[in-house]
């Protein structure tokens, strides 16, 4: 009797259910975030989180309520038509934003501090970076995480697409 | 305008925002809290300036331009408004963050639904959540002096304007580099007679072979090997013997200093940097945990080691030769000026051209070299990674692919080491032929000069001697100034143990127990090791003297934080600990912890005997306390099996002990420490659960007066317990005897079942 129960077990969990597109109606609450209704159920308001954001931010998207409970996984935004799309991604973006550094306009060392003078689209700022071997991280070929003194996180999202001299400023700093 | 009423510590923007905002129509004199953000709905940076008082929330954007005015040393800010939106006080219920990847958002619930106010930095979280725990605290209790004004940490330098790391007390930028300097020449201050004779010496044995040239070329070439030299061959010959007494004379002379020289440093240095890391050492005892668990300890280690060396050797190495150097230099175009206006002009003209190829050459060494250095330091960490992880690998069968993987990163490592060696051939070779062409020029002007009668061979010779001494000190400063840069950088790294305060501190005059009898009370307890992660949420708790409460929870509840709490090892948000009625931020630190006794999970065993180990708490045990410790710890027996028995060598390198084997041993080491407060965290996970009850049968005989706490997850480990709590999401949940909790089939009632019926399952029970 202990087996049967086992394999069924293991056979709910090892081929995981997606939430097929069909049972979810998502639509915006009153205050503008992303809600649900699943099979009928009214959630309201809900996350979406990406299972790998870095490699595939468009599939494996876990929904969650506002506890933290597990609603579902998403197999693909794809399979969602346009306009939800489109409120799904909005979500997606306020969630994972990290804002992009454009530019490098110079990176001056002083008393063990980088500080790098950015330029983020049009807005100017200087970044205070400690530690600097720990706190620029390449994640794939060009992508480079930037994180300051006080925790913040900057993103270059292709190193080779941004100017010449950027990449002449960062490169002694990379691993 | 009010602002002139504006204690200091209730001006929570800068003047300007605040008239700004009094031009909008608010009173700011009323403002009870304020905080700043980065950003706005949309995710652009902006300013933002968040405030409340009675009537509502104040939600301002805007933008703070730093720049110099012309003329003006000092930096000003301009900002600038750009809006202002009030949200009454009445319609927000309560104020919350959340905290999404990079960013997060201030969302006020209201009619029950989540509003979104702001959008921030993760930076700026922890003054978020302050912000929101004050506007929630004073909604409920009209209360907030608890949270009086929060440290502002100054965002701008205001000398240079660049952004002020967090808790950092002086701006890197600019006035860093000066005070460390100061500093570390502090630590010579107990030397002055040796540094003084030292400099002297050096400067003493520096002019001695800076005269050698012209005895042993200038004379020796004009006055003696002279063609032109009438006097008798004797006369020459005692001339020539002079001269080579002469040399040897100041060689010898020289040696002598050389040889005085190192004997000094070599009695001042280690000296010094033996001051520097006891002082590091002592800085990071007083250190609290938390110091220890954000910074991982292997680049404590590196601090404490490889900082220090690196600033040995640049004083026992660097140093010394800048000194020489500087001597060297002025010495030798002092004599080259003397012997030849129009030669050393020549020099002086070519010798930055030199200079600026050495510091290019330099610049590309420093990048190829890092590259370098990156990469091996891939390479160990991965193969470090592959030893040990050995076993993973052969269970997995992965070989094959961990060995592409090392060939990869090698490669990587040779392709950075061919380029290496590639820029040195053509690099090095390039400036050596710069540097001759400087001593050519040289030499035909000065043979021009010869030829015309305006200088004498000798000189000339002597000149080109002079020369090539000018050769080592430029090449040095070329690149001395890097290892000088290393140096302070190390110097900065220890310095930051050393200034960092202790978070747990002890008061000034701290409360004195009579009595230690081992009651707690822990009341309205708060604690996040990360800003915006509550892990304890308003714990309230009591534990009689002499009683034992038995905790239970799931993983991540909070229960070895409260253990950490008690025992003062971390400091609480809010609430309190009290240990006899004191609260135990009141009491001396000393007396707190030997009388709180804490096995957990992690049993640290230090390097040493096992006796030694057993002993820590009392280096003065006897073994006969030793031996009874370690019987009723159940320990005895495993130890007599091994070869040393006690004294088995055990803790890093030394015999590797079964988990369950150090908990044993540890649970001997607190049994001699017989603290009032016992603490067990799971203290018997890794036994068997007959081993287990041997060692609470032992511990209860032990029992009696003592404060028991026992925190598990196995049902049995809390059988002998007066009282049980049930821990969830950072509260106690139920509290009772054992008979209570099950008649109230609750969650206790629940983690029974389900361990019950585990044991019904493989047929035992019933």
């Amino acid at each position: 009797m202990a087996t049967q129960t086992q394999t069924q077990n293991e056979s709910e969990t090892l081929f995981m259910k997606y939430v097929s597109p069909a049972d979810c109606v998502f639509y915006k609450n009153p205050q503008g975030f992303l809600a649900l209704t699943l099979r009928g159920e009214n959630y309201g308001r809900v996350a979406l989180t990406r299972a790998l954001p870095l490699s595939m931010p468009d599939r494996y998207i876990c929904i969650t309520d506002m506890e933290s409970n597990e609603l579902g996984i998403l197999e693909s935004i794809a399979d969602f038509p346009a306009d939800i799309r489109v409120m799904m991604e909005e979500e997606l973006k306020i969630r994972y934003y990290c804002p992009e550094i454009t530019e490098i306009l110079s990176v001056k060392e002083k008393m063990g501090f980088y500080y790098f003078d950015v330029k983020i689209k049009s807005f100017k700022k200087t970044v205070a970076v400690k530690d600097i071997s720990r706190n620029i991280k390449q994640l794939g070929e060009s992508r480079i995480m930037l994180t300051d003194a006080d925790g913040n996180r900057y993103l270059i999202p292709d190193l080779a697409k941004v100017n010449k001299k950027s990449r002449q400023q960062i490169e002694p700093y990379l691993y | 305008m009010f602002l002139l009423n504006l204690t200091p510590d209730k001006a929570f923007f800068p003047r300007e925002v605040l008239c700004l905002l009094e031009k909008e129509g608010l009173r700011t004199e009323h403002f009870l809290f304020g905080t700043e953000g980065d950003m706005d709905n949309e995710g652009r940076f902006c300013s933002n300036w968040l405030a409340f008082d009675e009537k509502g929330l104040y939600v301002a954007f805007g933008s703070a331009q730093i720049g110099r005015k012309k003329g003006n040393k000092r930096l000003e800010t301009a900002y600038s408004l750009t809006s202002l939106q009030s949200i009454p006080f009445t319609e927000i219920e309560e104020l919350k963050t959340e905290k999404y990847v990079s960013t997060g958002r201030l969302i006020a619930v209201q009619d029950g639904e989540d509003v979104a106010v702001t959008r921030f930095s993760v930076g700026c979280l922890a003054a978020m959540d302050d912000f929101c725990r004050c506007f929630n605290e004073y909604k409920k209790k009209n209360d907030i002096s608890a949270f009086g004004k929060l440290a502002k940490d100054r965002l701008y330098c205001p000398k240079c304007g660049t952004p002020f790391p967090k808790g950092q007390k002086v701006c890197p930028a600019c006035s860093g580099e000066k005070s460390i300097v100061r500093r570390l020449f502090q630590f010579f201050g107990g030397y002055k007679r040796q540094v003084a004779a030292l400099i002297l010496f050096m400067l003493v044995s520096t002019g001695v072979t800076l005269v050698t040239p012209q005895i042993s070329t200038r004379t020796l070439f004009d006055n003696v090997l002279n063609a032109g030299n009438t006097a008798s061959a004797e006369t020459i010959f005692k001339s020539l013997v002079y001269v080579v007494l002469a040399i040897f004379g100041i060689r010898f002379l020289s040696m002598i200093f050389s040889a005085a020289n190192q004997y000094l440093l070599g009695s001042i240095m280690p000296r010094v940097i033996y001051d520097i890391k006891v002082k590091i050492f002592a800085a990071m005892q007083r250190l609290s945990v938390g110091f220890y668990s954000s910074k991982q300890t292997g680049s404590l280690m590196e601090r404490v080691t490889r900082d220090a060396n690196n600033i040995y050797w640049f004083f026992i190495d660097g140093l010394p030769y800048v000194i020489v150097s500087i001597i060297t230099i002025v010495g030798v175009l002092g004599f080259m000026f003397a012997m030849s206006w129009q030669l050393t002009l020549i020099v002086l003209l070519m010798v930055p051209i030199l200079w600026g190829c050495l510091l290019l050459g330099d610049k590309i060494f420093t990048r190829l070299h890092h590259r370098q250095w990156m990469y091996n330091a891939k390479l160990s960490s991965m193969v470090s990674d592959n030893i040990n992880g050995q076993r993973i690998i052969k269970a997995f069968s992965k070989e094959d692919r961990e060995l592409e993987r090392f060939k990869g990163v090698s490669s990587g490592l040779l392709q950075s080491e061919m380029k290496l060696s590639n820029t040195e051939a053509t690099l090095f070779p390039s400036i050596y032929a710069a540097a001759s062409i400087l001593t050519t020029v040289v030499l035909v002007a000065g043979s021009l000069l010869v030829l015309r009668g305006e200088m004498t061979l000798g000189s000339l010779l002597s000149f080109t001697v002079y020369l090539s001494m000018l050769q080592s000190p430029i090449e040095f400063f070329s690149w001395v100034s890097n290892w000088w840069a290393r140096c302070v950088d190390s110097a900065r790294r220890v310095f930051e143990i050393v200034d960092t305060e202790p978070e747990i501190v002890e008061k000034e005059a701290p409360a004195k127990l009579e009595d230690f009898r081992g009651d707690i009370e822990i009341s309205e307890l708060e604690f996040e090791y990360e800003p915006a992660r509550p892990v304890i949420k308003r714990l309230n708790l009591r534990v009689k003297a002499g009683e034992m409460l038995g905790v239970v929870g799931k993983t991540g509840t909070g229960k070895t934080t409260i253990a950490n709490l008690i025992a003062r090892l971390y400091d609480a948000k809010a609430g309190t600990v009290k240990i006899d009625g004191v609260d135990v931020k009141d009491l001396p630190l000393k007396e707190l912890r030997a009388n709180i006794g804490l096995v957990s999970q992690d049993i640290y065993l230090f390097i040493g005997t096992i006796a030694d180990n057993i002993r820590y708490a009392n280096p003065g045990a006897t073994m006969e306390q030793v031996i009874a410790a370690a019987k009723a710890a159940s320990a005895h027996d495993f130890i007599m099996k091994l070869p040393d028995a006690y004294e088995t060598r055990v803790g890093a390198g030394g015999q590797d002990l079964s988990g369950g084997e150090r908990q044993r041993v540890s649970i001997a080491r607190t049994i001699i420490q017989n603290p009032k407060i016992l603490i067990l965290d799971e203290a018997t996970a890794a036994m068997d659960t007959a081993t287990e009850r041997n060692i609470q049968e032992s511990l209860s005989g032990l029992k009696s007066g003592r404060t028991t706490i026992s925190i598990a997850h196995r049902l049995s480990t809390l059988r002998d317990a007066d009282m049980l709590a049930v821990i969830e999401d950072g509260q106690v949940t139920e509290y009772g005897s054992f008979v209570d909790l099950i008649r109230k089939k609750g969650e206790f009632y629940h983690l029974y079942q389900i361990q019950a019926e585990a044991l019904k399952a493989v047929g035992i029970g019933d």
